[in-house]
């Protein structure tokens, strides 16, 4: 078990009980509810990418904004001419990013079975997410226009049969992978409960919590875990706190962007629902970082870094 | 003519048939144990005798509550958390017996009795006190309030003090053994809350109208698993650690 296992576990068996006993509760309360977490504990896993990148490729730092930048404003581009593809793409990324964060510490290198491995973990969540709480997505979609183009793309049936499939291809692969004794039988039990639990909570839980429950302790505690032992075991900080600093400017500058925006958009400047345009910024912002996280793993698997810091 | 009278078992009556055999289960387990110890190291003889232990005073219990509940038809709360009460804090003496090669101090052994008491009794107010026709909130106070005792109990095994312990006792046998029983608390010990929650006003009560019949019926599967288990996995380190020694 990881640290951010039992930290989410932790937080389940807290939590589930008081949002049990609460029944539905309003996006508008999830909102209010997850927004700090998720600006606090998500938003830092990602804002020392340019630091990670430079210590595996020798570019400069101007060099490295400047592309971040560029594929921030091709993505955005995307979602202005082709919605739905942006859209797909951004589920894709993401599911193959989550999977990867999951499994990184049970191996040393990155052959494509554990590639497709990573993809099918998180196709199964998403889908999972979107399929067990896609009343409250629908809902939520259909009081705005511009989510009409993805509004096919939610059917349950669909989405059941998504669903249902790339979690059965999980089981199997994490099946496979024990017997040709990549996983241990233990790591295998370990993520079929995980996998379980998450999914179970997802049922659980209205959609957002159950989101920010899993993202924040599964996923950007464990990033931020790695980035900070990393950086800690390359001297390039010796402290908490100096981690905390590190990671501080350019989670500022994305928070304080994300409300310039959302100024914007209350001032009538930016014909957009807050909602649409969050969606565009996260997955702006997740394009250039699964690239980034993808070369800071293939670092870590150089540098046997798991071998005594799992 | 009474004894007849209480020994009937309706045949549908899944929870009357797991009292029974939960009791035949751990009073056969205690004597299992008990005769089993003088086969082991000397080290290892207290482990077993705990081990017994647990079992025997189980098979008591469950002597008592299955007599309770078919002359009743209620569950036998009280007897069930004075049963608990005893076996869980033993069960913690067990990790720290099989650590205390490695280092463990005592106070190790009180912060685990401390945490397995703090769990069980806020369970028992969660379980005993909740008000006529049953109330949620109560239900959801004292079983998250139970839950942070589990959860200290889940980190020292998996994490904590536990852990280490085992990883620095350079015995194989010793550190499999302590993750086995690691596991046994993460996963089988997670039974426990399933029954609590379909008590009324429980979750599981009244969003899914799984009745308070079924608070027995999980109880007595999870203290089968655990008791018995957590017994048979010290008992495995014990005999395989007597074996390897008698072969160096």
């Amino acid at each position: 078990m990881t640290r951010a296992i039992f930290v989410f576990i932790a937080s389940v068996l807290l939590l589930l009980p008081f949002i049990l006993n609460e029944g539905g509760i309003p996006i508008s309360y999830q909102m209010i509810i997850c927004t700090p977490f998720l600006l606090l504990l998500g938003i830092p896993h990602g804002a020392i990418d340019n630091i990670l990148y430079l210590r595996n490729n020798p570019i400069k730092n101007g060099k490295f904004i400047g592309v971040y930048l560029v594929l921030v404003g091709l993505n955005i581009g995307l979602w202005v001419i082709l919605p739905g593809v942006a859209y797909i793409m951004f589920l894709l990324l993401s599911a193959y990013h989550f999977g990867q964060s999951q499994f990184s510490h049970y191996f040393n290198k990155q052959p494509v079975i554990y590639k497709v491995l990573y993809l099918f973990w998180g196709v199964s969540i998403i889908s999972g997410l979107v399929y067990l709480n896609v009343e409250e997505i629908q809902q939520i979609m259909s009081q705005h226009k511009e989510f009409a183009a993805f509004y096919s793309l939610h059917q349950e049936n669909h989405m059941f049969y998504i669903f249902l499939i790339s979690t059965i291809c999980t089981f199997l692969l994490m099946i496979f992978l024990t017997a040709k004794k990549y996983l241990s039988l233990e790591t295998l039990l370990m993520e079929m409960l995980v996998l379980t639990l998450i999914i179970a909570c997802f049922y659980l839980m209205p959609l957002l919590i159950g989101f920010t429950l899993y993202f924040v302790t599964l996923h950007s505690f464990k990033v931020l875990r790695e980035e900070y032992r990393f950086l800690n075991s390359e001297r390039v900080v010796n402290s908490i706190s100096n981690f905390i600093i590190m990671v501080t400017p350019f989670t500022l500058f994305s928070i304080a962007g994300i409300g310039l925006l959302f100024g914007l958009i209350y001032l009538n400047i930016l014909s957009l629902s807050y909602g649409y345009c969050l969606l565009i910024v996260i997955s702006s912002i997740t394009l250039p970082h699964v690239f980034v996280m993808n070369s800071f793993y293939n670092l870590l698997f150089r540098r046997n870094f798991y071998k005594g810091h799992t | 003519m009474i004894f007849l009278e209480v020994l009937t078992i309706p045949k549908d009556d899944a929870i009357a048939f797991t009292f029974f055999t939960g009791y035949m289960a751990m009073l056969a387990a205690s004597i299992f144990f008990f005769f089993e110890r003088s086969r082991v190291d000397g080290k290892w003889k207290l482990s077993l005798l705990v081990s017994g232990l647990i079992t025997f005073i189980a098979a008591v219990h469950y002597y008592y509550m299955r007599d309770y509940y078919l002359a009743t038809g209620e569950n036998p709360t009280a007897l069930r958390y004075i049963d608990w009460t005893l076996t869980v804090p033993l069960m913690c003496v067990e990790f720290y017996l099989l650590t205390k090669a490695a280092g463990a101090k005592i106070g190790l052994l009180w912060k685990l009795i401390f945490a397995s008491v703090w769990m069980l009794v806020a369970g028992y107010i969660g379980e005993a006190f909740n008000p006529e026709g049953g109330s949620t909130s109560h239900s959801v106070l004292w079983g998250v309030l139970s839950t942070i005792g589990y959860i200290y109990i889940l980190y020292t095994a998996w994490f904590g003090e536990v852990a280490k312990l085992a990883e620095a006792s350079n015995s194989d046998v010793v550190k499999k053994g302590v993750r086995t029983l690691a596991w046994f608390v993460l996963v089988g010990w997670a039974i426990y809350p399933i029954g609590y929650m379909c008590m009324p006003g429980g979750w599981l009560n009244v969003a899914f109208g799984l009745g308070s019949q079924n608070v027995d019926l999980f109880y007595n599967i999870a203290d089968a698993i655990n008791k018995i288990g957590f017994g048979l996995v010290v008992y495995n380190i014990a005999i395989t650690s007597s074996e390897n020694l008698k072969t160096a």
